[in-house]
């Protein structure tokens, strides 16, 4: 590839001789070659086998789109499309409504923010494998912290993780409990670099808390929370680890997010082709969600 | 600055002691940093207590605090278990893709911020970058591990490094690229009218400036990198190269109702990294929120 050399930003000629001629090249060149070589060629590989009927982990025969034909017409594949967009709706939208709400709330309480913002990066430094075990330490029926506290109380413990709806829920408030403190550092941060004017002429002109909300810090964060919600949800997406901890994704088919059924497609039933078509229809998605959020980043003043 | 003092009343002005209206608000706001504070570290804590339990007090007491502290489930984890081997794995694979992709991602990501390349070749590589920085693991990890297999380097620590090199590049040009666009092209112009190289001037100069960013992407890194998972699931499965969530994953797996060495080796297990976050407290909030957002 052949580069012209321009100083950034401004037409002054300012050359260095010989080696530096090529030093972007160099300089760019260890790293295009690792991601390409380590991320990028896989993402294709992938495509690849996707098309590939496998048995034994080697390739029998080209198929051609039939892998992508048997996911539409597998049960477990759209249940587990179901599941995982039903995940990802319920709880991004309780992160979303939890940290706006709280934002709001203190956004002009400097001192409170000081003194619980590196507690609350906990949730999210915990590796999330960690963090499913807390969960399932916490839902556990017999010994768990709200098997004891419904003791406390004199009630019986509450079964979680045996029926699939308490198994999906408990899924949601870990997600909820992993992700809230993000949101709302992301959207606080955007409330505190909002300008004062427009709201400094709506408390002159007597307008509502509520209408001042409608009318002005909605619209001025709607760029932040549109990051902020498009990047947990691309996130969410494809949650793997907290899941394969709390649940393997069952009881029955109930936490079985696409990811699983994809991890398991590939290494417990051995379905190479068909794990990987699935997958890519995933990678699909993400780079379409992805791609929105990278172009709201961009159009965002840096 | 507090909230409650009104921007109205000049400072000289002396102001009547707190009222019990600010005595009140004060007792709520202390509320809500508790409450706050409580909903963080409540389940960590009750997994710290429940790992400090023995089997018999766990499963026959249902009392919060543990009544005779044990060590017990944290010796089993090292002695008939293979954490020690866990975490020398975390440490190597963590600092050393973290150390490649640091010295790899600057220098990439100072050409992309001060370099117009033919054709904007510049933007595209940027663009390109940030969408393979959120690409989750899952989408591309049958054509990993059949690369790593083909290749021999199933079960190997290499595999690893080399994975999350290439990923943590990503971050790392990422959140350089704005970091050097910060710093002032002039710095550089002067020192290369006094005879540096382009290179030398990058070393000598920009890259001390940029120190503060680096420090805050290395974090966000060696975090991302640590809690790792999913690659290390599938391309390891001996104590010889498997890392710590690994190893805390599948014992779980195994042993279903020991809760006490289940809870250490939760504790254990997320020790390391929130060790090191405290002891870099201080650049960690940045580092995070830029990680997060940027």
């Amino acid at each position: 590839m052949a580069v012209a050399l321009t100083p950034g930003g401004r037409g002054r000629a300012l050359r260095g001789s010989g080696l530096d001629r090529v030093l972007p090249v160099l300089m760019l060149g260890p790293a295009l070659f690792l991601v390409l070589g380590v991320i990028v060629y896989p993402l294709f590989d992938g495509l690849r086998s996707s098309t590939g009927f496998y048995r034994f982990g080697r390739l029998v025969r080209d198929v051609g789109l039939d892998n992508y034909k048997q996911a539409f017409a597998d049960p477990l594949f759209t249940e587990a499309l179901l599941t995982t967009l039903r995940f990802v709706v319920l709880a991004v939208t309780i992160e979303l409504l939890l940290g706006l709400g709280l934002a709001l709330l203190v956004a002009r309480e400097r001192r409170f923010i000081r003194r619980i913002r590196a507690t609350l990066l906990l949730p999210m430094i915990v590796t999330p494998v960690v963090v499913g075990i807390v969960f399932r330490l916490i839902y556990a029926s017999d010994v768990g912290l709200l098997a004891s506290l419904a003791h406390a109380v004199g009630l019986s413990p509450p079964q979680i993780l045996s029926n699939g709806g308490g198994a999906f829920a408990g899924l949601v408030i870990l997600d909820v409990w992993e992700w809230t403190p993000l949101m709302f550092l992301i959207l606080l941060a955007g409330i505190q670099s909002m300008p004062v004017e427009p709201f400094e002429a709506a408390l002159v002109d007597g307008a509502t808390g509520w209408r001042t909300f409608i009318d002005h810090t909605l619209p001025l964060l709607r760029p932040t929370i549109l990051v902020a919600v498009t990047l947990r949800a691309i996130d969410a997406l494809t949650t793997f680890d907290q899941v394969y901890v709390l649940t393997r994704g069952g009881p029955g088919t109930s936490t079985q997010l696409i990811s699983i059924y994809g991890y398991q497609t590939f290494f417990q039933f051995q379905q190479v082709g068909y794990a990987a078509a699935m997958l890519f229809m995933v990678a699909l998605v993400f780079l379409v969600g992805s791609g929105f959020a990278v172009g709201l980043m961009r159009r965002r003043p840096a | 600055m507090t909230g409650s003092s009104s921007p109205l009343v000049p400072a000289a002005v002396p102001q009547p002691g707190p009222s019990r209206g600010d005595r009140l608000r004060g007792l709520g706001w202390l509320i809500a940093t508790i409450a706050a504070i409580a909903f963080a570290i409540t389940p960590v804590i009750s997994m710290l207590l429940t790992s400090l339990k023995s089997n018999r007090e766990i499963t026959q007491e249902t009392s919060l605090v543990p009544q005779a502290l044990t060590s017990a489930n944290y010796v089993s984890l090292f002695s008939g278990r293979e954490f020690g081997a866990y975490l020398t794995n975390s440490i190597l694979v963590t600092s050393i893709s973290v150390l490649i992709a640091l010295v790899v991602g600057t220098q990439a990501a100072y050409v992309l911020a001060r370099f117009r390349l033919r054709g904007g070749v510049d933007r595209y590589i940027g663009f390109a970058l940030l969408m393979v920085r959120l690409l989750p693991p899952i989408v591309i990890i049958i054509p990993i591990f059949l690369a790593a297999q083909g290749l021999g380097l199933l079960n190997t620590r290499l595999s690893l490094i080399v994975v999350y090199a290439a990923f943590n590049v990503t971050i790392v040009v990422w959140m350089m690229e704005s970091f050097f666009r910060e710093i002032p092209v002039d710095l550089e112009e002067a020192a290369m009218v006094d005879g540096d190289t382009r290179f030398t001037a990058f070393r000598r100069i920009v890259l001390p400036l940029a120190a503060p960013g680096l420090v805050a992407t290395g974090i966000f890194a060696v975090i991302t990198t640590y809690n790792e998972f999913l690659f290390a699931l599938v391309l390891t499965s001996t104590p010889g190269a498997e890392t710590m969530p690994v190893g805390a994953a599948t014992l779980i797996g195994r042993i279903n109702v020991d809760w006490g060495a289940m809870s250490a080796a939760g504790v254990i297990g997320a020790l390391p990294i929130v060790v090191f976050s405290i002891a870099v407290q201080r650049h960690l909030v940045r580092g995070l929120t830029m990680g997060a957002v940027k």
